[in-house]
This record gives C-alpha cells, sequence and structure tokens, in this order.
C-alpha cells in the first residue's frame, strides 16, 4: 500500500531530515513510527502527505507516485489521507460541525451529504452534543477527537497521526489510542507517530524506530526501544 | 456552481466573523476614496478658477478711421479662419463711442473732453476669442503685416500678453502639483491598503494552512478572500461616495461665493459620476485583489 524507497531529505548540506528510508507498509496495518524528538518523525509526515517532496527516493501510495507530484494534485491526495495533528490545527472561527464539514466542502460534497455524514462521524467520536461549539470552548482531548472526525468523512484508507496524545493527559491519550484502534479494526491503515513510550508499548503492534534520519529497527510486534 | 456559493458564503462567514478587521479594512479604504476626491476637487476648483479667468481675457483689435468696411470684413474673415477662434464680436464707432461714455460716466472731465470734439475719435473695434490664451499670439502675429498697418490702429494684447502668461505658468504648476499630490496620495494608499491587508490575511495564516492540509485548492482557499475584496470595495465606493456628495452639498455654497457660480462641485461630480465612479472601482478593486493575492501567496505553499 504505502512504499518509501531510498528517501532522502535534506534541507540544507547541514539538516538533514530523512535519510536512507525504505519502509513498506500493508493495507490495514498499525504501525508506529517511534523516535526522540528531532528524529525525522515529523518530515516522515510531511513526505506522506507531500507538504515536502524528498530530495531523492520514491514514495508511492496505493502505486501513486508522490514522489514528484504536482501542486495542483496535491489537494486530491491529501482527500485520501487522514491526518491528526499534534496542535490540532482545527479552524477556529468555525464550529465543531463547520471544521468537520470543511473537510467535504473542499472536495465538493453536496450539502445532502455532507447533513448525512457530518452527525454520523461525530457520533463516533462523541461529540453530537458538541456540535455547535467552537475550539476554544472544547478540552484538548474533545479536540483531538473533531480532528480524527475530520480525517474521517472522507473514509480514508490511510490514517496518520502525528503525535496525536501530545498534548493530552493520560486519559484522554487512552481514549483518542481506542478510537484509533476501533478504526483500525474496521480496515483504515494507521500510522502513528509518537514518542510516547506507554502508547506504543500497550499497542502491540509493528514499530519502526527511527533514530538521526534512519530506521534503525522494524519489528513485526515491536517496543519502544528508545532511552 | 457548489463551489462558488461555499466560497461566497464563507466570504460572508468572514466578514462577520471577524468584523472589526472587516470595519477596519473599509475603513482604510474610505480614507484613500475621500483622499482621492480631495484631489478631484482641487482639480474641478482649478479648472473653474482657470476657465474664468481665460473667459475674461480676449484680444481687441481697434480700427482706423480711414479702414473701410471690405477692409475690416477682410480682416474679420482672416481672424474667423482661424481653427484657434472661438468667437468674434464686432463694435461700430458709434457702439464704441457708446461704451466709452458707459464706462467713464463718472468722469466729467473726461465726457467734457469728448464733448467738445466735433468728431467721434473712436474707430470700430473688433474683440477675438480664442480656445487657449496661447492662441492670441497666432493671430497678432497674422495682423503684424505691413498691408494692415494703416488699418489697424492698436491691438491690446500687449496689455494682456504678461497676465496671460503668468496664467499658463500658475495653471501649469498648478496641474504639477496636482499630480504630483495625486501620486503622492495613491502611493501612501497602496502602501496602507496593502499592509492593511497583508496584517489582515497575516493573522489567518494557520487558518490557510489548515485548510490546504485538509484537501483545499488554492482557489477553493482564495476564492472567499477575493469576494471579501470585492464586498471591501463596494462598501467603501458607497460609503465614500456618500460622504462626498454631502461634503461637496456642503462647500458648493462657500464655493459660489469666490465663483460667482452655483453647484460648481456637485455640477462637476454629477457630470462625471460614470467615469469617476467605474475608476475608483477599478482602482479600489485592483488594490484589493493584488493586495491579497500577493499577501497570501507565501501561507499557500503548504
Amino acid at each position: 500500500m504505502i512504499h518509501l524507497k531510498n528517501i532522502h531529505k535534506s534541507y540544507s548540506k547541514k539538516s538533514v531530515g530523512v535519510k536512507d528510508i525504505n519502509l513498506s507498509i500493508e493495507a490495514g496495518e498499525f504501525v508506529s513510527i517511534v523516535g526522540q524528538s528531532g528524529t525525522g518523525k515529523t518530515t516522515l509526515v510531511k513526505l506522506l502527505i507531500a507538504e515536502e517532496r524528498p530530495t531523492k527516493g520514491v514514495i508511492e501510495i496505493g502505486g501513486w507516485d508522490i514522489s514528484r507530484i504536482p501542486n495542483k494534485h496535491v489537494p486530491f491526495l491529501r482527500r485520501q489521507i487522514g491526518v491528526i495533528f499534534q496542535d490540532f490545527k482545527l479552524l477556529e472561527k468555525k464550529t465543531v460541525h463547520e471544521n468537520v464539514s470543511f473537510a467535504l466542502q473542499v472536495a465538493g460534497e453536496s450539502s445532502r451529504r455532507i447533513r448525512d455524514i457530518v452527525p454520523r462521524v461525530l457520533d463516533i467520536v462523541g461529540l453530537t452534543d458538541k456540535a455547535h461549539a467552537y475550539p476554544h470552548q472544547l478540552s484538548g482531548g474533545q479536540q483531538q477527537r473533531v480532528v480524527i472526525a475530520r480525517s474521517l468523512v472522507h473514509r480514508p484508507k490511510i490514517l496518520v497521526a502525528d503525535e496525536p496524545t501530545g498534548n493530552l493527559d493520560t486519559l484522554n491519550s487512552q481514549e483518542i489510542m481506542e478510537i484509533l484502534k476501533k478504526i483500525n479494526d474496521f480496515g483504515t491503515t494507521i500510522i502513528l507517530v509518537t514518542h510516547d513510550r506507554d502508547i506504543v508499548n500497550q499497542l502491540g503492534r509493528r514499530v519502526v524506530t527511527i533514530h538521526n534520519g534512519t530506521i534503525v529497527s522494524d519489528e513485526k510486534v515491536g517496543t519502544y526501544r528508545l532511552q | 456552481m457548489m463551489s462558488l456559493f461555499r466560497i461566497f458564503r464563507f466570504a460572508c462567514q468572514d466578514i462577520v466573523r471577524n468584523f472589526s478587521l472587516s470595519i477596519m479594512t473599509v475603513f482604510i479604504l474610505v480614507l484613500m476614496l475621500l483622499s482621492m476626491n480631495t484631489i478631484v476637487a482641487i482639480r474641478a476648483l482649478t479648472e473653474e478658477a482657470t476657465r474664468i479667468v481665460k473667459e475674461q481675457i480676449d484680444v481687441s483689435i481697434f480700427f482706423s478711421h480711414t479702414a473701410t468696411n471690405e477692409q475690416i470684413q477682410e480682416i474679420r474673415t482672416v481672424v474667423t479662419n482661424f481653427p484657434e477662434t472661438i468667437g468674434v464680436t464686432f463694435y461700430t464707432s458709434e457702439e464704441v463711442l457708446e461704451q466709452f461714455r458707459a464706462q467713464y460716466q463718472d468722469s466729467p472731465d473726461v465726457i467734457t473732453s469728448l464733448d467738445e470734439l466735433e468728431e467721434n475719435p473712436l474707430g470700430p473695434t473688433m474683440v477675438v476669442k480664442t480656445r487657449e490664451p496661447q492662441d492670441y499670439q497666432k493671430i497678432i502675429d497674422a495682423l503684424q503685416v505691413p498691408e494692415y498697418e494703416s488699418i489697424i490702429e492698436a491691438k491690446t494684447f500687449g496689455d494682456t500678453e504678461v497676465t496671460i502668461n503668468r496664467i499658463e505658468v500658475i495653471t501649469s504648476q498648478v496641474e504639477r502639483f496636482s499630480v504630483a499630490l495625486s501620486t503622492m496620495f495613491a502611493v501612501i494608499a497602496f502602501l496602507i491598503i496593502f499592509n492593511t491587508i497583508r496584517v489582515s490575511i497575516y493573522t489567518q495564516r494557520t487558518e490557510i494552512s489548515i485548510k490546504k492540509l485538509v484537501g483545499a485548492t488554492n482557489w477553493f482557499v482564495r476564492g472567499p478572500y477575493l469576494v471579501q475584496a470585492i464586498f471591501f470595495t463596494l462598501f467603501s465606493i458607497i460609503i465614500a461616495g456618500g460622504l462626498v456628495f454631502v461634503g461637496v452639498q456642503s462647500l458648493d455654497p462657500h464655493v459660489a461665493v469666490v465663483f460667482e457660480k452655483n453647484n460648481v462641485l456637485t455640477n462637476y461630480f454629477t457630470s462625471n459620476i460614470l467615469l469617476l465612479t467605474i475608476v475608483q472601482i477599478v482602482a479600489v478593486l485592483l488594490l484589493t485583489t493584488v493586495s491579497s493575492t500577493l499577501a497570501m501567496r507565501k501561507h499557500l505553499r503548504v
């Protein structure tokens, strides 16, 4: 499903994001990409959603080579990959309902379909009663659930979660992880980028460890090994 | 169609939800338009003043007593044939005498001296008006030939030449000054508007990047800002138009005292309303759309 071949990304001669990354992720997998801060995890996420282009190498998603994707095709790629960010990235001046709807509106979905899908997705993440609240009126955990709802509306085959529990307390983190596991159970491939040892160890799924921009280990059922 | 409707709706939502920023942008635009219209009003007043002064200038050709009707007619034909000539008025010796008497009715000495003469000492006179003051010289030059020397006694252009030249200098200086002032205002207005819109978009940079990250195309992000620019343009044109109307209405009575003519400014603005509105709409629309496009370009690279 996702193939990264010899990926190298450098911002300047001295600043290298990732180097020699070779990684294949199959449909339906739940992969944790772990590593300490500044090791290239977020660079990898940015490469997957074409926020950055690799300096060298090929990235294929579902047979689509996105390594040299033209700018005008990027929105179409992003509508097929759900992304969850650590800092939520919600539109502050839009309500919960509007934030989730927006992801469908940009894709040109009909108002009827939007009225049908959005309440169902909000129900899945347990935010039906907060539909008309603004992001600043929600807790961190609730905001992250809005982000998950927004990323689910397109029924993506891949969901990339970049430090989704980074700004949350333990209880909220557990809730978010439960939702992600549920989404994975429905067949969505999950790529979880984190440096949260407890979460990775509890999951008991595939773990890819990155250190200094390179993959140092890839275990089918792994644990967080870094200090 | 659906996207257009949504872009329009998002633009309306943004105007309402960023109300203070919207008000500030419209306020700055109104100030810019008022500056532009002040320049227009100054030009209108300058033009009117110049026109009045020019109207008062003419060339009088005084004929000698010996000039025959044929000779006078010949000169009239020569003068009339100039494309620059817009009017020729002829006064007979009797009419000139009458005017002279009327002019000096309060000077008994002059009138007594005139009465002592047995014959009318004043010959016929021709008053010529041209389009522009500098055209008078051409007419004078055409009459400056030996064959007319015995017919024409005098030409008054020599007396008014200095005045005409001074008016030319003043008019060109005023025009140059108003062009410089307009350019300066335009540059200042452009910088203020550009920065206002840039700040407005800068405050929304996170929102722009989020929209891009959830799959919005550049046009879907840019669209509401362009629609807002159109709204801001229309609002500011309407508000500034209303203020200008009230302004000229209240200024006109004062202007009438100086020019002895009513509604100088109102008439000027009314007769040029279409041109002024179109020019201002195009200028503000270009300014707002170009500014927002340039300001947004950087934030769209996500």
